[in-house]
């Protein structure tokens, strides 16, 4: 949860009122250069146990919502200037506060038609694995939630889009397609979500961060028929006591993700993995400190299949499997191990008309590691839990 | 049921439009500083990664709808993927501001137009007749 006033709710329903009175040919003709583009969804949740968007726990929750709108405009070939307001909403860690997602200008500094490199600087979208930087956008998820294991909602506000520089290019050789991108960001570390993770409850200073890195390369390999990803990155962060007398902290996450994806006319295989080495420095009285201190590495992957039976159709199924601890998968905690890991098999359909798609999901889960403690509170968490999401999404 | 079988019916007519055709081709405005594309350009330029002409000028993509016979030729026979690739790829860079998205137009004829019409245009078509003033682009 960001912390800012939720009083923007009205300001995110005229977004959604802008979004939706416009058409998407008047999004090709705004003027010499400029375009503009976006994206409304919305989803119901209902599960056995453990809450998902609102009070889903036997009821049906609908407080699942997103609604996005960009404006760009190509000045020239060699500049590019792009942003894009956002407002989501999910239980108790989203309240629809509008925020600008990225805004930043590219400079093309390079570009014979077959190799083009620039540079962008501004906010950002961080890009991490195949899906960071288009995440709210419903059409582009693979699915209606993202794979938590790589995906983790819990700090999705955290890793969406940075402020800082990134150079990046594109190289087109022969059957085979490279992008790549560089970015020094100062990540937006003043979430409650990160507290809630390193330092188990919402105390009362705030994280910050230093400069990071993040970098990504993607080939695409016979027209993306195999489409193969690496992303790296070096988070820094420090927690600002404040009023907290008691606790001090720096904590650092060195994540690494591989990405895989083979592609034909009627089936995709999507399987990502990564590992995530979190070291913490803490010092301070608090009696928690020794605990904290303790490195550990988050093991986490999933594996999706996706059948298209027609261009307007797709089917899938996802294993997708998330571990705090990859030495210990079990987790101790006298019995309460499941807060530590999560696995997921999910069962999915999607239908595409025009600028919609409708799509219903399955989820069947042990485990409770991507829930958030806002929405369940950490001693309610069952461990074993079923979820039907069902989702209407729009985009121009 | 009826819109399937006129889908069926639209990609069917496409596909002997094609044989009669001789295949879609890639087009461009007459200035365009190439006459010939390498696959994996062409595949840049059509997936947004490359906005450049070798001369410097800006292109700008025109295409037809994605389940236009010709855009699915286009994909198919010329670039060698399929759409719901290229519609990924496209939605991927746009909605994260890092291009901005190709021009779609109504008919093949409209595309013509507005690519022998718009300086650093590229596009395909079928039928393109031989006093359309655009330029053809060979893929290598």
């Amino acid at each position: 949860m960001i912390r800012s006033n939720s009083s923007s709710y009205s300001k995110a329903l005229a977004v959604f009122a802008a979004g939706w009175l416009v058409i998407p040919a008047w999004a090709q003709t705004l003027g010499e250069g400029v375009q503009a583009h976006g994206f409304v969804s919305q989803s119901l949740a209902y599960s056995s146990d453990n809450n998902v968007g609102g009070e889903s726990d036997d009821n049906l929750a609908s407080n699942l919502r997103e609604v996005g709108a960009n404006l760009s405009w190509r000045a020239n070939p060699d500049w590019l200037f792009s942003g894009q307001l956002l407002a989501r909403w999910a239980g108790e860690t989203d309240h629809g506060e509008l925020r600008l997602d990225y805004g930043f200008a590219d400079r093309t500094l390079f570009s014979d038609g077959e190799n083009q490199v620039g540079l962008r600087f501004g906010k950002i979208k961080n890009p991490y694995g195949f899906y960071n930087t288009t995440r709210d956008v419903a059409h582009t998820r693979p699915g209606i939630i993202m794979p938590q294991s790589i995906y983790l909602d819990r700090i999705r506000n955290f890793l969406l889009s940075a402020p800082g520089a990134a150079t990046y290019g594109n190289h087109a050789r022969q059957n085979m397609e490279i992008s790549w991108s560089l970015g020094a960001v100062r990540f937006d570390a003043d979430v409650v979500d990160l507290e809630q993770l390193f330092l188990l409850s919402d105390r009362p200073g705030n994280y910050q961060s230093d400069t990071s890195w993040l970098g990504q390369v993607m080939a695409d390999l016979d027209g993306g028929r195999w489409r193969l990803g690496l992303t790296l990155a070096d988070v820094n962060l420090h927690y600002q006591p404040g009023a907290d007398l008691t606790m001090n902290a720096r904590n650092r996450l060195t994540p690494i993700v591989l990405s895989v994806e083979r592609n034909t006319e009627w089936y995709s295989l999507t399987g990502e993995y990564s590992q995530i080495k979190h070291d913490s420095m803490n010092t301070g009285t608090d009696p928690l400190v020794p605990l904290l201190k303790k490195p550990n590495t988050l093991e986490t992957w999933y594996l999706q299949a996706t059948w298209r039976p027609s261009p307007d159709w797709r089917v899938y199924l996802r294993r997708d499997e998330i571990y705090l601890d990859k030495e210990d998968k079990k987790g101790g905690l006298g019995g309460l191990g499941y807060l530590t890991f999560a696995k997921d098999w999910t069962l999915g359909t999607r239908y595409d008309f025009d600028a919609w798609t409708l799509s219903a999901e399955l989820h069947k889960v042990q485990g409770t590691l991507w829930l958030s403690p806002l929405d369940t509170p950490l001693a309610n968490q069952k461990e074993n839990w079923n979820l039907l999401l069902l989702q209407a999404a729009w985009r121009f | 049921m009826g819109a399937y079988l006129r889908k069926l019916c639209l990609i069917l007519c496409g596909m002997l439009l094609a044989q009669v055709a001789g295949g879609v081709e890639v087009i461009a405005h007459q200035s365009a500083g190439v006459n010939a594309l390498t696959l994996a350009a062409a595949r840049s330029v059509f997936g947004l990664r490359q906005n450049k002409w070798p001369d410097g000028s800006l292109v700008q993509v025109f295409v037809l709808a994605d389940n236009h016979p010709a855009h699915i030729a286009l994909c198919k026979e010329r670039l060698n993927l399929f759409p719901y690739q290229l519609r990924q790829s496209w939605d991927r860079l746009v909605y994260a501001g890092m291009a901005q998205a190709p021009i779609q137009v109504a008919s093949e004829q409209e595309l013509i137009q507005k690519v022998a019409s718009t300086p650093g245009a590229i596009g395909y078509a079928w039928k393109v007749k031989p006093n359309d003033s655009i330029k053809l682009i060979e893929l290598q």
